[in-house]
């Protein structure tokens, strides 16, 4: 039996093509997140809002963005755009039409759907006791939420925010539908021409899984640093052991945000 | 609309053939995943170094890299794979459909397998020991005792996963499944109206998420019908 054929020299060949494809898989991460972060909060403040007309569009959007596949969304952006007049006749068709703005779009869309539910979840689990000890310590309610509320959700949502970005990485393979050139597209590519089942997918999915580690440690450093103070404190208390049951709750609370999600 | 009314329902029930097609590989891969993530998950409870090792090899692999790449791995090269794996003379066609499903019952297993080692950490150590004390054997303590408290823990994980394989299951359509996606991009394409079909498409998806919520609560209520009795 031959174990899995890699061509170590087409590896090594396509490698420059691979970059340059998880350069455009990056960039459109960073892009989207950067995106995402900004319109977020807005988003789910009209969510969280007791006014109506606020609330029902927020919370249609966020079911419709969120219940559809990205895959869809692609299409719809990418081929209905050239259908809406107004916008292939407008000043800024150069960005509609082309296909790196689509998958932005769309991406963007989907993105923003899931995070204001992970933003709303750790906003929610900020304990109420916070809010009205400093309503009655006559701290005014924007200090309370910038000071006091969104540190707290902050480290609170991490998980469930690193969750949603590595998920999100791994869903931008799919923009090589709306023809943007990134990591799978080349895969694709390398594969067209070769004919080689294994090496440019196992290549690619190399990079794809040092990119989502990378993610992922990054997060690591964050949380220490967001929870700094906890770790002393933890470091003191409980030895060793402890560790598992930390985890087990932190993993209790990333689902406690998600069951909230559905 | 610039189409005709029986262009248009040709379309509509081509979209309804691929919308079946869309529901039996999701179905059949939830499943495969559920099974085999919870064999896989109960197998690598075991302190096993290799047991360990294969495992976290292959949970690492499968949480690092889209799912899509894992459907055309296995497309393009899943007939050599078998190949390599059962002799040089077997010839097996893998078709989409076959790469679509093993593809997520790949991913989706490790994902189950997760939510079950979360689960059994959440499980108060007593209730192995208390099985242990009163010499239950280890499999009727596992169905009688561990499994239907597991079920409980990781249901919410559980809708999750059901909720993501729904949305990764028309990837399988960039394979060349002829399923609800491709169908709706053919129409979109041939009649010009993307908005109609991409929509229409979009919102199985949607109202398909929305039916899970009475089913999900549904199952909450069963499975935690021994504990409602103690919150009253």
């Amino acid at each position: 039996m031959n174990a899995l054929p890699i061509d170590p020299a087409l590896a090594w060949e396509s490698l420059p093509a691979m970059l340059r494809g998880l350069m455009t898989t990056v960039v459109v991460t960073v892009i989207v997140l950067a995106l995402g972060l900004m319109l977020c909060v807005p988003v789910t403040l009209a969510r969280m809002s007791r006014n109506p007309l606020l609330a029902w569009p927020a919370a249609v959007f966020v079911v419709f963005f969120r219940g559809a596949p990205l895959l869809i969304l692609l299409y719809l952006v990418y081929y209905g755009f050239g259908q809406i007049e107004v916008l292939r006749d407008g000043p800024l068709w150069f960005i509609f039409g082309s296909a790196f703005a689509c998958a932005v779009i769309g991406l963007t869309l989907n993105h923003v759907a899931f995070m204001v539910d992970v933003v709303r979840g750790s906003l929610e689990a900020v304990p109420a006791g916070l809010t009205e000890a400093s309503a009655a310590l006559g701290i005014p309610p924007r200090d309370t939420f910038r000071q006091i509320q969104l540190p707290l959700a902050m480290r609170y949502g991490l998980k469930a925010y690193q969750n949603e970005v590595v998920m999100f990485t791994k869903g931008t393979a799919v923009i090589s539908v709306v023809t943007v050139i990134d990591l799978t597209a080349v895969a694709n590519e390398v594969f067209e021409l070769t004919y080689d089942p294994f090496t440019p997918m196992l290549t690619a999915g190399a990079l794809y899984w040092c990119l989502v580690n990378l993610i992922r440690l990054g997060f690591r450093k964050l949380e220490a640093y967001l929870s700094r103070h906890h770790i002393a404190v933890e470091k003191q208390r409980q030895p060793a052991s402890a560790g598992f049951t930390a985890l087990a709750a932190r993993w209790k609370l990333a689902l406690s945000q998600k069951e909230q999600v559905l | 609309m610039n189409i005709s009314t029986a262009d248009f329902w040709g379309y509509v029930g081509q979209m309804l053939d691929g919308a079946v097609v869309t529901i039996q590989l999701f179905m059949s891969g939830f499943t495969l995943a559920l099974v085999f993530g919870v064999a896989i998950g109960i197998i690598t409870l075991s302190r096993n170094i290799v047991i360990q090792a294969v495992w976290r090899v292959y949970a690492s692999i499968i949480m690092g890299v889209p799912s899509l790449l894992i459907i055309f791995l296995l497309y393009y090269g899943g007939s050599a794979m078998l190949r390599g794996l059962f002799g040089n003379n077997l010839y097996v066609d893998v078709t989409p459909f076959g790469a679509g499903l093993a593809a997520l019952t790949i991913v989706y297993a490790a994902y189950v397998a997760e939510l079950v080692h979360g689960a059994v950490r959440n499980l108060p150590r007593g209730q192995f020991e208390a099985c242990a004390a009163l010499a239950i054997r280890p499999v009727s303590a596992w169905r009688h005792v561990i499994m239907p408290q597991l079920a409980r823990l990781a249901l919410p994980g559980l809708v999750n996963i059901w909720l993501i394989v729904l949305k990764d299951t028309p990837l399988v359509s960039l394979a060349g499944l002829n399923d609800l996606v491709a169908n709706a991009k053919i129409a979109a394409g041939a009649t010009k109206e993307p908005f109609v079909f991409f929509i229409a498409a979009s919102l199985f998806f949607v109202v398909a998420s929305a039916l899970t919520m009475p089913l999900s609560n549904w199952l909450e209520r069963r499975f935690a019908r021994g504990l409602q009795r103690v919150k009253a």
